[in-house]
């Protein structure tokens, strides 16, 4: 489970987030939809620590992500496939994320294999493609078996084929029981995966809503639209 | 913290660079056991009044700046070649991630600081032989172990430097310049500053501190315990500007 309490994050007049509340739940795919420059990333890189909040606090578990005993077991992430070393061979990028978090360094290969990748784990990161990175992001993510999963906007740029995969993998980890937090821009692609959005815009929550209950009246498009008007950059 | 310390030496060692570094050195070893060996051979067809012309044909003198630097910038590599982002989603405890950091730094930069003075003096000695001062600078072990003692020690603070700046400029190229401004942009300076300034200067610049610490020039500015503390000074101003950014800053 995430919660987030009115949380808030500015840079400098800017007000990226701006006291924003919800929690989401497990066992569902939770889209998080928002136009571009909602505060979405923000968000997510509040929630992992990595940016620290101007107000409020984001909880995974009950704790914040920098108090996590071994966090990747319990969270995995992935924000920006390319901030990675591109001069890693994909095994070796596995390997120190398994080490720095006590995994056993015999899941990089598993996971490597699952992901499609095994294929290539000798190769420097730098000569996989754009979908193969993505890959190798979520194979990093997967890597502590985590009950709670985020992605940030992880369809971007992907091929059909890419979407689809990303698609059924979020659908099957919900499906384990697990927390699956995923952003998107794109309302038709959250109507294809999220069973519960949480729509925000500059900053702030518009609608926390079962994916059903925004479907009942009209095209999902026109309700995405009609929320966030005038809210949007 | 160990897993941590495990991730930080397999992230050195799975990437290009470090490597690069490490041929470098040997390179440079190899380079002046050549001019060791050349002067030793020159030495030995002059006349006895030449021969007490000749300089220390000892190549780790030559030999000790160059590692400073590679450590250096092996240090500033470990903070700037490491996404932020995947380095603290896997260590979110920025304080244990940066006491790996140090760690990793300071180990191998005390590992690769002894393999290269003892090799660089060992071949030296091999090559000089027993001929007899100037071109022979010592006569026993005693002698030369102030010296790589000293050596040592400033490869260590130049690396812990090279990683702390790395953390607070965030950039590699930066950093190097910085490093490079700092090892031997000032030293080449402070000698023109007008007198007393210049020995003032002199003096804590980190090439002039080695022989400080190692106490083999005569009249230093700073004793040997000044010159380790100022050595630790470097360590501190820049280690401490790293942590600071590393703590405060977002990733
Ligand atoms: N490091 C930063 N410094 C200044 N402004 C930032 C920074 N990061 C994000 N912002 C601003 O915060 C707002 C939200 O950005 P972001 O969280 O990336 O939105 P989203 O992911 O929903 O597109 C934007 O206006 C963006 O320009
Ligand atoms: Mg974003």
């Amino acid at each position: 489970m995430i919660e987030v309490r009115n949380l808030t994050k500015r840079y400098g007049d800017t007000t990226a987030v701006d006291g924003l509340s919800f929690t989401v739940q497990p066992g569902l795919v939770t889209g998080f939809l928002g136009p571009n420059g909602a505060g979405k990333s923000t968000t997510m890189r509040m929630v992992l620590g990595l940016d620290r909040p101007t107000g409020g606090e984001a909880l995974v578990n009950g704790k914040r992500y920098q108090d996590l005993d071994h966090p990747l077991r319990h969270v995995g992430s992935l924000l920006d496939p390319a901030a990675v070393h591109h001069g890693r061979r994909a095994l070796d990028h596995l390997r120190w994320i398994a080490a720095s978090n006590g995994i056993d360094r015999k899941r990089a290969t598993e996971l490597l294999e699952q992901v499609g990748l095994g294929g290539v784990r000798h190769k420097r990161i730098k000569a996989l493609s754009l979908g193969m990175k993505q890959r190798l992001g979520v194979a990093a993510a997967l890597l502590g078996d985590p009950e709670v999963l985020m992605f940030d906007e992880p369809v971007n740029g992907l091929d059909p084929e890419g979407v689809r995969w990303i698609r059924d993998l979020m659908r099957g980890l919900a499906k384990e029981g697990r927390t699956v937090f995923v952003s998107s821009h794109l309302m038709s692609e959250m109507a294809l995966t999220a069973d519960h959005v949480v729509i925000v815009a500059r900053g702030q929550l518009v609608k926390e809503t079962p994916m059903e209950a925004l479907t009942q009246n009209g095209s999902l498009e026109d309700a995405y639209l009609e929320l966030t008007s005038g809210r949007g950059l | 913290m160990k897993n941590a310390l495990a991730a930080e030496w397999l992230k050195l060692r799975t990437v290009r660079a470090p490597y690069g570094l490490i041929a470098a050195i040997g390179v440079m070893i190899a380079f002046g056991a050549t001019i060791s060996w050349l002067m030793v051979r020159d030495y030995d067809t002059s006349s006895a009044a030449e021969q007490m012309k000749f300089g220390s044909a000892d190549a780790s003198v030559v030999i000790t700046p160059v590692v400073q630097f590679c450590v250096a910038a092996l240090g500033a590599l470990v903070a700037t070649s490491d996404p932020r982002l995947g380095a603290l989603t896997a260590v979110p405890d920025r304080k244990r991630l940066l006491a790996a950091k140090s760690a990793l730094v300071a180990t191998t930069a005390v590992v690769i600081g002894a393999v290269a003075l003892t090799l660089s003096i060992g071949t030296s000695w091999l090559i000089m032989g027993d001929r007899p001062p100037p071109v022979a600078p010592w006569d026993s072990l005693g002698d030369v172990l102030p010296w790589a003692g000293a050596a040592v020690l400033s490869i260590l603070v130049t690396g812990l430097t090279g990683l702390g700046l790395g953390l607070a400029l965030r950039s590699t190229a930066v950093t190097i310049v910085v490093v490079g401004v700092l090892l031997w942009g000032l030293p080449a300076v402070t000698p023109m500053l007008p007198s007393p300034w210049n020995m003032d200067a002199s003096g804590v610049m980190v090439p002039y501190l080695v022989w400080e610490v190692a106490g083999v020039v005569n009249d230093p500015p700073l004793g040997p315990l000044a010159a380790v503390a100022c050595l630790f000074i470097y360590v501190v101003v820049t280690l401490g500007a790293g942590t600071v950014t590393l703590l405060r800053r977002d990733a």
